[in-house]
């Protein structure tokens, strides 16, 4: 039984994922301290060649292949599997990483209860590390394993980590999370679970002087994660693993309990995936806008108008490795916005066309430059955002109404007034000699 | 008759016209040659630019109609400008300027001579000029004589008052504006003096094209009905005045409720009023004299007297009730602040703001007039001497001009047509006076001095036999009638035309010699100020500057344009460009990009968001920049080369205007030292020194002048030597001479910090452990 | 100064703690206003009480010099009309009275106080806004706002703006100032009554053409921007030509229009009263002799236009 399950689960892996790779595309460099054997990491590293990465390796210290040529980045994905090193070689600080980001690279980090640039650059993403040297600790459940070598249920029902998974071994530095909204985690800690130092547990007692001060200062409890991702503005990816060895084959392998091995080898995948943006990448293919039963777009529109705006969305699909059209979101709103949003609306799917989300309404009235917003942001997910910029003007001289009935008096008046004036001038010409004399007589002086 | 010199007498008085007439048109073909040719030193010493700031405007509109068309340009919705609300042009300007060149162009291109527009608006106010020179010799010919003409034409032709609006490039309302002004006031007399309707549909005409050309022709509308009260309160209704008057009005006003930007205002606004109050007075009048013609009796003349002025007050009263209910609007600020004038720096410091409308010292109706500044009231005395009704004109003209001017800088515009017309006048019968070679004959006998004076008392005693006694006694006031000698001549002249021509009159020929020099030396010397002052103050087109080298000779200061050009090339189409509103129009006519605010200052609010921004400090101005999508701000820093014009200077009007609409976050008394100092050194207010005008004013600017002591050259006052520091923007670009500085606005952080740590960060600063947040409430 | 504070208490006023409670400050306050009405005068301690820590009300601090020791002309200028608008104020019902206050700090009473805000200069208008109550700012402001003077020291402008700030607007009004419209009607009537009399002059072209002439010669010289700018009649140091070219005193104003004034009517000499001299020598002085004075003036004229605008390169005779 066992044996078949051995057997059978490459297979599966290879037909499926086999064709598999990132939408941002397949080079991956692993920086992997010397002191980690790259054997130990086989399956993790197999897994990832088996979908197609190209991977290169490097020691934190010397200087080839370098990252970045010429302020390009020269790797898709980064790995940094350097968690006890002090000092990195001169192009590796931790500025270079967050500009990596900004260049659309993704990066997966690994930390150690030990001090190291790193755990100073996870501060910038909002990540509070405990003290140095104090790794996870958790008493339950009873095992024969070293208290920081710890058992985590993962998440449930979580649309980047896979369904069903068996617990995952981890050991190493829990995270308490800041209040930024693009963090993601990705594992929490147990609830019995804290940080402290692993021979002695004297933390117990800062726990408690810690917990009187409600909860500030507090590394415990299911409110640490373990494993978190983090979403940067320019869409690229990174994930910050609190230990190293959850990807090594040891815990892979390592059995959670009689005959049933630990979920780590797919977890890790699933971290992976979502880091290299494999899962969870959508993006907006086009907008188009137009007046209602027009087609083609004005450059610009006339206040009052009814307008019809359109995006496209579409998600990657790391199977086939192309983007088909996606019409899963259904909160998606659409804002016109002078200075204030002067409308927002919901931008629905329309049915029966798939990726296709579209809205029609009456601009308002009010000149200016407007511009049809969309902005969707979502755990996980990769944020989808487009601005256009509309001009709305007011009416041409010829587009007001000519005739108001409103006016009539005036009509009246003014043809009255003329038609009075000519039957004057007759009645003036053709009066006899004495009128005109005494009209210049008043005149006169 | 003696004659001082002789005259050839064989002449047939058809030639001597026909000479004369000649004559005077070379004369004016010269006067326009000079006017134009002395309006050209801002082309020949920097090139054919358009000056200063609202003519980039009238440029850049004048280029739409001339690409697409009259329609395109009458709904033009500019949406690049006052980002991101837009303007709507067509229902916001004047058109006459742009049509007008559009119709040059026109013309031209039909004629083949495919001209660049440029250069049309560039040479425009020239041109237009010399056809001022033209209407003001009409004018004054109605006045006076041709040749008094002729002097006015010269002297509006040169005079630095008017050159100062009008130089080659400086392409703005007034350089027409002027020209229509003198003719529809042309055209208004002599519709007056023939009672032609006419004359009065041709200043109606003119008075529209005024309409749609200034947002000065309100002077006209207050003038003209100004005049026709006079008159009528003089007494002198006629029915040349009823019908000038009618006509010009009634046509008038229709046509210029054509113009959309001008619309219901002749009915429904204060400054218009005035017109419409004097047509129905008219009415009245005209009627009350038609009656009386009809009726004699004495008692219902005076009725009819009375019922006139009752009315008259109803009409005002009614008014005053109206504008009370609001139908009437009352006087716009911008007129109402000539009459209190405290009342725009109270209540709009955008309008106190301008530099043109401060008030005038007397070097510049100096500068502006030279010697016709003090020949003007010598000219209105002239025209009080024989007061007919064009001359009542030229009085209430100068009376009211002169106030405007010394209210404002730039009504000195309004005043110098009419400072010309009555030096003319003045001058020309200077010279009539004494070129005229007729002689009167020496009386031994002074009777005609006796005459003289006694005239005043009873003619009689002029002719009819003079006894020996009454002879002797004359001849001792001849006597002692040295000193009454000019009394007695100030009589006769007072009596003016009633004497008889040949009693007055110049002897010998000296005189006339050294009166006549003596003018000529005047004129001559106001030829060489007017050229002075052109050639020096007026034609440098504040867009380029000059400067002297150290050998004298010109260097020019071109920061302005290297800097537009910048943004030009180097930033994408739609950047969105913030400045201070003085650069708006230069910012969208040169660098083609869209701007928060510029010259046309109609929104308050807006403004001051631009004053809040950049008087706040950066955290807080950095949300409004992102709120309105600006990508770069644009300062002028004149510290370098001591440019004084700069913002710094101007950043109190920033504060000011900001205050006015929140009072409670920016306040002027911060900006100041505690001794209520403006400084900008060691010793400044922090609120100065963190506000973003500073900060982008003197951003390493410390670092220019090495180790040593940095100095501000507008201020006069030492910089400190670490400057300033900018987390949420960048320095994109400062020209040459550090006079045009561009910042760029930072977007926001890849890792959604708040700028400054991620500035912080990326300097490599260590940022200090912090712990996880409290997650449970305290009870407390 | 906290050792003195008590002290100063007792004598100052029976009950008032070192630091009493908002509440008791608070209806303190209330009787000193109800007592001299409407305007605290305050010295340090009350200063303290007045904007207190936790106050849930808003006052309106006069600091100020009155002392003629100090010579503070415009302190004496604006005192006036900070007591009209607190008295004004204390008009105003009593529940929204009692939650803006105003007080007057005089710099002899209050040097300690002046010390601490480190101010040089006065009269200065702080106003402090509540710290807690429903009026408290939004921006949870409590430094003071300073009263800009840009508008001047008058009544009116300073009303309008306190009113920002206080409960309800301050229901101030201008005195009528009866003697301006007594002086008006008493014109009126004097002119109405002697209509007989000013009849002719009305009649008379010359007294108009006096009167034109004159106006249009005291603008041309500069008269508005005197008044507007509210120029003095002449420099500090004696000097009456103000220098820099955009620039001048009200001296300038009468030299220059003279100047223009002597010029024109030597012109108008030389066109309409020579020409009725009938004595051929006497004709001729005249005529040299305004020449002479036209040549003079002028070139006076110059040389004081010189000295305003220096880079001017012409001059005739001096």
């Amino acid at each position: 039984m066992r044996f078949l399950r051995t057997l059978l689960f490459p297979l599966v892996a290879l037909t499926s994922l086999a064709l598999a790779r990132s939408s941002t595309g397949d080079t991956v460099l692993v920086l992997l301290e010397p002191s980690l054997k790259k054997e130990n990491f086989s399956i993790f590293f197999g897994d990832l060649e088996k979908k197609g990465y190209k991977l290169t390796f490097r020691s934190p210290k010397d200087t080839t292949p370098e990252i970045i040529k010429d302020d390009v980045a020269q790797f898709a994905h980064v790995v940094v599997f350097a968690p006890e090193t002090k000092t990195f070689a001169g192009d590796i600080t931790p500025q270079t990483l967050v500009s990596l980001l900004s260049k659309k690279t993704n990066l997966l980090l690994a930390l150690s209860p030990k001090q190291t640039p790193l755990s100073s650059l996870a501060a910038e993403f909002t990540l509070i590390l405990p003290p140095p040297g104090t790794p996870l600790i958790s008493h339950f459940p009873k095992r024969d394993t070293p208290a920081t070598v710890v058992p985590v249920e993962p998440p449930r029902a979580h649309h980047i980590i896979s369904d069903g998974l068996a617990p995952v071994w981890f050991s190493g530095v829990p995270q308490a999370l800041g209040n930024s909204p693009m963090l993601v985690p990705l594992l929490q800690a147990p609830p019995q679970a804290f940080a402290s130092d692993a021979d002695s547990d004297s933390g117990a007692d800062a726990l408690v002087e810690a917990a009187e001060k409600s909860g500030e200062g507090l590394w415990a409890g299911s409110s640490l994660s373990l494993v978190t991702g983090f979403q940067a503005l320019s869409n690229a990816r990174a994930t910050w693993v609190g230990g190293i060895e959850i990807f090594s084959d040891e815990y892979i392998n390592k059995e959670i309990s009689k005959g049933v091995k630990s979920g780590n080898r797919q977890f890790v995948k699933d971290v992976a995936a979502w880091t290299f943006q494999e899962a969870n990448v959508l993006r907006i293919d086009t907008v188009e806008h137009h007046r209602v039963n027009e087609t083609l777009p004005r450059e610009t529109y006339t206040i009052n108008n009814q307008v019809t705006y359109t995006a496209y969305i579409s998600q990657y699909d790391p199977e086939l490795d192309l983007w088909e059209p996606y019409s899963g979101i259904n909160d998606l709103q659409l804002e016109f916005t002078m200075l204030d949003p002067h409308i927002r609306t919901s931008l629905p799917p329309v049915a029966g066309e798939p990726g296709k989300y579209s809205v029609s309404f009456r601009v308002p009235d009010r000149h200016g430059v407007f511009k049809f917003n969309v902005d969707y942001k979502r755990k996980g997910w990769s944020y989808l955002s487009s601005t256009t910029v509309v001009p709305i003007v007011p009416p041409r001289h010829d587009e007001y109404p000519r005739f108001l009935s409103a006016a009539w008096p005036y009509y009246a008046g003014a043809f009255s007034t003329s038609a009075a004036f000519l039957l004057f001038v007759a009645l003036w010409l053709a009066g006899d000699e004495r009128e005109p004399k005494k009209g210049k007589g008043s005149k006169a002086e | 008759m003696p004659l001082a010199y002789s005259l050839p007498s064989d002449l047939s008085p058809a030639t001597v016209t026909n000479t004369s007439s000649l004559l005077r048109i070379i004369a004016l073909a010269l006067i326009s040659g000079a006017a134009i040719a002395s309006r050209l030193f801002a082309v020949v010493n920097f090139e054919s630019i358009i000056h200063e700031f609202d003519p980039w405007f009238n440029y850049r509109a004048t280029k739409v109609l001339a690409e697409k068309g009259f329609y395109a340009f009458w709904n033009w919705f500019d949406h690049t400008a006052w980002y991101p609300l837009g303007r709507v042009v067509g229902g916001t300007i004047y058109p006459g300027l742009m049509a007008t060149s559009g119709v040059i162009y026109n013309v031209l291109h039909a004629l083949n001579l495919p001209v660049d527009i440029r250069n049309i608006c560039v040479l425009l106010a020239p041109g237009f000029s010399a056809l001022t020179a033209w209407s003001t010799y009409m004018f004054t010919k109605e006045l006076k004589d041709e040749s008094a003409g002729l002097l006015a034409a010269a002297f509006i032709g040169i005079a630095p008052g008017y050159i100062s609006r009008s130089v080659a490039g400086s392409y703005d309302n007034e350089a027409i504006a002027i020209f229509l002004l003198m003719f529809t006031f042309y055209s208004w007399i002599k519709a007056l003096k023939t009672g032609s309707a006419f004359f009065g549909t041709l200043t109606a005409l003119f008075y529209f094209y005024m309409v749609a050309a200034w947002g000065g022709y309100a002077f006209i509308t207050n003038m003209i009905p100004l005049h026709a009260l006079t008159l009528i309160l003089m007494g002198r209704f006629s029915s040349r005045l009823y019908v000038a008057y009618s006509s010009w009005y009634a046509i008038g006003t229709l046509a210029s409720m054509q113009v959309p930007f001008v619309g219901f205002q002749p009915v429904r606004t204060s400054e218009h009023m005035a017109a419409l109050g004097v047509f129905g007075l008219l009415q009245i009048v005209a009627f009350a004299e038609l009656v009386r013609a009809h009726v004699s009796s004495r008692q219902f003349q005076s009725i009819l007297f009375g019922s006139v002025i009752v009315i008259g007050v109803l009409g005002v009263l009614a008014f005053a009730g109206l504008t009370y209910k609001g139908w009437i609007a009352p006087w716009t600020g911008r007129f109402y602040s000539l009459w209190d004038t405290g009342y725009a720096k109270k209540y709009i410091p955008i309008i106190a703001s301008v530099s043109e409308h401060q008030p005038t010292a007397w070097p510049s109706f100096f500068m502006d007039l030279q010697f016709l500044i003090f020949l003007f009231p010598a000219g209105v005395i002239l025209c009080f001497r024989e007061l007919r009704d064009e001359h009542v004109f030229v009085i209430i003209y100068a009376v009211v001009a002169s106030y405007f001017a010394g209210v404002m800088v730039r009504l000195m515009l309004t005043l110098t047509p009419v400072v010309c017309v009555a030096a003319a006048v003045a001058f020309s019968s200077l010279l009539d006076t004494y070129i005229d070679p007729v002689e009167p004959e020496v009386s031994e006998v002074a009777v005609p001095v006796t005459g003289g004076d006694s005239s005043a008392a009873s003619p009689a005693t002029v002719d009819g036999a003079v006894s020996s006694k009454k002879a002797k006694k004359a001849a001792a006031a001849v006597a002692d009638a040295s000193s009454t000698g000019i009394a007695s001549g100030i009589v006769a002249a007072i009596g003016g035309q009633s004497k008889s021509p040949k009693a007055r009159g110049i002897f010998g020929l000296d005189t006339r010699f050294l009166i006549v020099v003596n003018a000529l030396g005047m004129l001559l010397f106001f030829v060489l100020h007017c050229t002075y002052v052109t050639s020096s103050a007026y034609s440098s087109p504040s867009v380029v500057l000059a400067s002297q080298n150290p050998d004298g000779s010109q260097h020019i200061i071109d920061d302005f344009r290297e800097a537009y050009y910048w943004l030009r090339q180097n930033t994408p189409q739609d950047a969105v460009v913030m400045s201070w509103w003085d650069y708006g129009y230069q910012i969208a006519g040169m660098a083609d990009r869209p701007t928060l605010v510029d010259n046309n200052t109609w929104n308050n609010t807006h403004i001051a968001t631009v004053g809040k921004a950049m008087s706040s400090p950066e955290e807080v101005a950095y949300p409004i920049l992102r709120k309105h999508d600006v990508d770069y701000v644009l300062i002028i820093f004149g510290g370098l080369i001591g440019y004084s014009g700069d913002d710094i200077n101007k950043f109190l009007w920033m504060v000011r205007i900001a205050q006015g609409v929140w009072p409670d976050e920016i306040q002027e008394p911060n900006y100041f030292t505690p001794k209520g100092e403006y400084r900008i050194d060691d010793a400044a207010s922090p609120t100065m020194k963190n506000s973003l005008m500073y900060k982008m004013s003197y951003y390493r600017f410390a670092e220019l002048f090495g180790g040593s002591q940095a100095v501000d050259r507008v201020r006069g006052q030492q910089v400190p030597k670490t400057g300033p520091t900018l987390d949420y923007l960048d320095e994109a670009f400062t020209s040459e001479n550090w006079i045009v500085r561009i910042y760029q606005v930072k977007k926001e952080d890849l890792l959604g910090r708040d700028l400054k740590t991620a500035n912080a960060f990326a300097n490599g600063k260590k940022r200090k452990k912090s712990k996880p947040l409290a997650r449970r409430k305290a009870l407390a | 100064m906290l050792l003195l504070l008590p002290l100063l208490a007792l004598l100052s006023i029976p009950f008032c703690l070192a630091a009493p409670s908002a509440e008791s400050a608070h209806e303190q306050l209330v009787k000193l206003a109800a007592a001299n009405n409407g305007l605290i005068k305050l010295d340090d301690n009350l200063y303290n009480l007045l904007t207190h820590p936790n106050r849930n009300w808003s006052a309106s601090i006069h600091l100020t010099a009155l002392d003629p020791r100090r010579r503070c002309a415009p302190c004496k200028e604006f005192d006036p009309s900070f007591t009209a608008v607190a008295k004004a104020w204390s008009q105003v019902p009593k529940p929204q009275r009692d939650n803006h206050f105003f007080a007057t700090a005089d710099f002899d009473d209050t040097m300690a106080t002046f010390q601490r805000l480190g101010l040089q200069s006065a009269p200065v208008v702080h106003i402090h806004l509540p710290v807690e109550g429903d009026r408290r700012p939004a921006s949870g402001r409590t430094a003071p706002i300073v009263y800009d003077f840009s508008n001047g020291f008058d009544a009116g402008p300073l009303a309008e703006q306190l009113s920002v700030y206080t409960p309800v607007p301050i229901p101030y009004k201008a005195p009528i100032d009866w003697a301006k419209y007594g002086t008006a009607v008493g014109v009126g009537l004097i002119i109405l009554s002697g209509i007989r009399v000013f009849l002719p002059i009305l009649r008379s072209r010359w007294a108009w053409a006096a009167g034109t002439v004159i106006t249009s010669l005291v603008m041309t010289s500069g008269f508005m921007f005197v008044r507007i700018r509210g120029m003095p009649q002449s420099g500090a140091n004696g000097q009456w030509i103000a220098p820099g070219y955009q620039n001048q005193f009200g001296q300038e104003v009468q030299v220059v229009s003279f100047i223009y004034g002597l010029l024109s009517a030597a012109f108008l000499m030389l066109t309409l009263v020579t020409p009725y001299q009938t004595q051929p020598y006497r004709q001729r002085a005249q005529i040299y002799l305004w020449s002479g004075v036209i040549l003079v003036m002028f070139s006076v004229l110059i040389s004081l236009f010189r000295v305003k605008n220096r880079g001017y390169p012409f001059k005739l005779l001096l």
